[in-house]
């Protein structure tokens, strides 16, 4: 009965410290906004400066840290109790990379033409590569050492090919961008960009929470889970499906943003008594805090824009990546 | 007697000598490292003087000289091409290929560098100063003649008021004050909002900033037309075009811009014939 209680307690802490730095990041911005204009535009449908500022520039970009943030959060909970491993999060096992260099593919040689969802399938795909790699490379339930070596291979891979790319993409522009690629950011994002990745991420999303109550009888070990009446396979495969399907869709528009799937699930896992399945939807809600403050940062930091988001949430994770091995190095000798 | 005729006899060698030196600094073998240095060679040099351009020489979207430049050895500026053509003056832009530069000054070779001129007035000193290398002052005279009648006789019609203008480009660089740039939209009539933000030289703005600017007009650059990048999503973002009584134009064509010149005159004819005499 408490446990439920503090679970709800936890549930409704985050969700409306969510809205909070939602509201908070949509009032950064180098431009003061005057509120009551964009409410006119809202009432009257009256277009005016602030409205065409509020609308197109800083609701697409906060819905995206929002949308990008709950994906990374989310993912990488899922992946910690997939492959059972503290370690596991998308940019860390290279699924990241892998989606920005098929995103890359696509936009820099012009097939972003061809559909609407031409950008975030192609992520999805190139997260789908690095997922089964990590399988192969590290296979299941492995040691965090097989794990990290699979993900330092296929980042260095993934971020070759992706400069390959770059390099050889018709126009001047592309190898600078490499830097947005790695590091990622929401800044100068449109609505449309929300659009194409908004399917895929809640699709993804649906997939991994339906996996819940099987994330928790995996912790038992996965013949266990098949004897509690769980397919493993399948379930298995819906989890990387929803997986890719999310982290490739954020990854294809924003660029490789790194270390919140890591932070947050180790954050929040005590406050769910290191339940796999609570730990889904908290992790969602905490990833989306972190990464609209992150941006918030941004905001306050640089007037024109040059920071990268993933520089913020980097130098965030990043020492706590090192705490995280001092604190575990007895326990993975 | 024998002695004063000595020294007559090594007075006039000398003398000769030296005549012979003065001839010799006129260049025989012209190769230029960028395309600025291509556009002047053009326009100054005598075409059996120049030994090869590079590449951006020929292309009519980026050189204003690109019909005289057929016909020359094209290199793509490195020194390994450009060493065996055993040039006697190598002309470059102080801001690209600085290492080469280095190199061939290393090696001994006479390397002339143009820096970027933001005024008229500089224009008129490199075009000087750069037909002084080459052999032919008098040349170089007579189009910075040309060019003053040509902004003497522009003609253009000034408004009381200046008409607000802001340069927006792929990346999201505005362009301020302290650059060509600056100086012509002021020549044709417009007054750069990029100054009164402050903005000095090339700067990245925010698409908000630019917005809450207001201008009368919105110079887009978009440096590819046809192939995505991030850069020129920058330029290509719903809000531009949904911005209120702003009115939205190309930017000066490269061909115009991308170096200094007499061609100046003609970025300015084309900044006021094509934005500011056009109403809604």
């Amino acid at each position: 009965m408490t446990v439920n209680h503090s679970y709800h307690g936890v549930l409704i802490g985050l969700f409306v410290a969510m809205i909070g730095s939602f509201f908070v990041d949509l009032l950064a911005g180098p431009v003061s906004l005057q509120w009551f204009n964009i409410w006119a535009a809202i009432i009257e449908n009256k277009a005016s400066l602030d409205s065409l500022i509020f609308f197109e520039i800083r609701l697409p970009r906060a819905i995206l840290a929002l949308l990008v943030g709950a994906t990374l959060g989310i993912s990488g909970a899922a992946l910690q109790g997939l492959l059972r491993n503290p370690l596991a999060e998308s940019g860390i096992i290279g699924v990241s990379n892998c989606a920005a260099l098929g995103a890359v593919l696509v936009f820099y040689f012009g097939f972003t033409q061809w559909a609407w969802f031409a950008l975030p399938l192609a992520g999805l795909l190139g997260a789908l590569v690095s997922v089964v790699l990590i399988f192969l490379l590290a296979g299941r339930s492995s040691s965090t050492v097989t794990l990290i070596l699979a993900g330092i291979a296929i980042n260095t891979i993934a971020g070759a090919l992706m400069a390959m790319a770059l390099n050889f993409a018709p126009n001047p522009y592309a190898m600078q961008e490499i830097v947005f690629w790695l590091l990622g950011s929401v800044a100068n994002r449109s609505v449309s960009d929300v659009l194409i990745i908004v399917p895929f991420i809640v699709f993804g999303g649906l997939l991994i929470l339906s996996c819940g109550r099987f994330l928790n009888a995996l912790t038992l070990g996965e013949e266990t889970a098949s004897s509690l009446g769980f397919n493993v396979q399948v379930l298995r495969w819906r989890l990387v499906v929803g997986v890719v399907a999310c982290v490739g869709a954020a990854v294809s528009v924003c660029g490789n943003i790194g270390f919140i799937g890591l932070v947050i699930p180790h954050l929040l896992r005590p406050l769910v008594r290191h339940d796999p399945q609570r730990l889904l939807s908290v992790s969602a809600m905490g990833g989306a805090v972190l990464l609209l403050l992150s941006d918030v940062a941004v905001q306050v930091l640089s007037s024109g824009g040059e920071l990268k988001l993933g520089v913020i949430t980097s130098l965030v994770g990043g020492p706590f990546f090192l705490y995280l091995i001092l604190k575990n190095r007895n326990v993975w000798g | 007697m024998r002695a004063i005729i000595l020294i007559k006899w090594a007075l006039v060698s000398l003398l000769s000598l030296t005549s012979c030196f003065a001839q010799a600094s006129v260049p025989q073998r012209i190769v230029s490292l960028s395309l600025c240095t291509d556009q002047l060679l053009l326009m100054l040099a005598p075409r059996q003087h120049i030994v090869s351009l590079t590449r951006g020489a020929v292309d009519p979207d980026l050189s204003y000289m690109a019909a005289e430049a057929n016909g020359f050895l094209l290199t793509g500026g490195n020194i390994e091409e450009v060493l065996p053509l055993n040039p006697d003056l190598i002309v470059g832009s102080a801001f690209a290929s600085r290492d080469a530069v280095h190199f061939l000054r290393q090696l001994g070779y006479p390397v002339k560098l143009i820096g970027l001129p933001v005024s008229i007035a500089e224009i008129r000193d490199l075009l000087l100063a750069f037909g002084e290398w080459v052999g032919s002052p008098e040349r170089a005279e007579q189009v910075v003649r040309k060019m003053d009648w040509q902004l003497a006789n522009l003609n253009l019609q000034q408004d009381r008021v200046k008409k607000t203008a802001l340069i927006y480009s792929s990346n999201g660089y505005t362009i301020g004050s302290g650059t060509l740039e600056n100086v012509m939209l002021n020549a044709a009539g417009f007054h750069n909002l990029a100054v009164d933000m402050e903005v000095v030289g090339f700067e990245q703005i925010t698409l908000e900033r630019v917005v809450a600017a207001q201008p009368a007009f919105l110079f887009i650059e978009n440096h590819i037309d046809n192939s995505d990048s991030l850069a020129s999503q920058y330029v290509n973002h719903p809000v531009l075009d949904k911005m209120l009584l702003s009115k939205q134009r190309e930017f000066i064509p490269s061909r115009l811009r991308a170096c200094a010149g007499p061609m100046v005159v003609e970025a300015i004819n084309y900044l006021y014939e094509n934005h500011h005499d056009s109403k809604p």
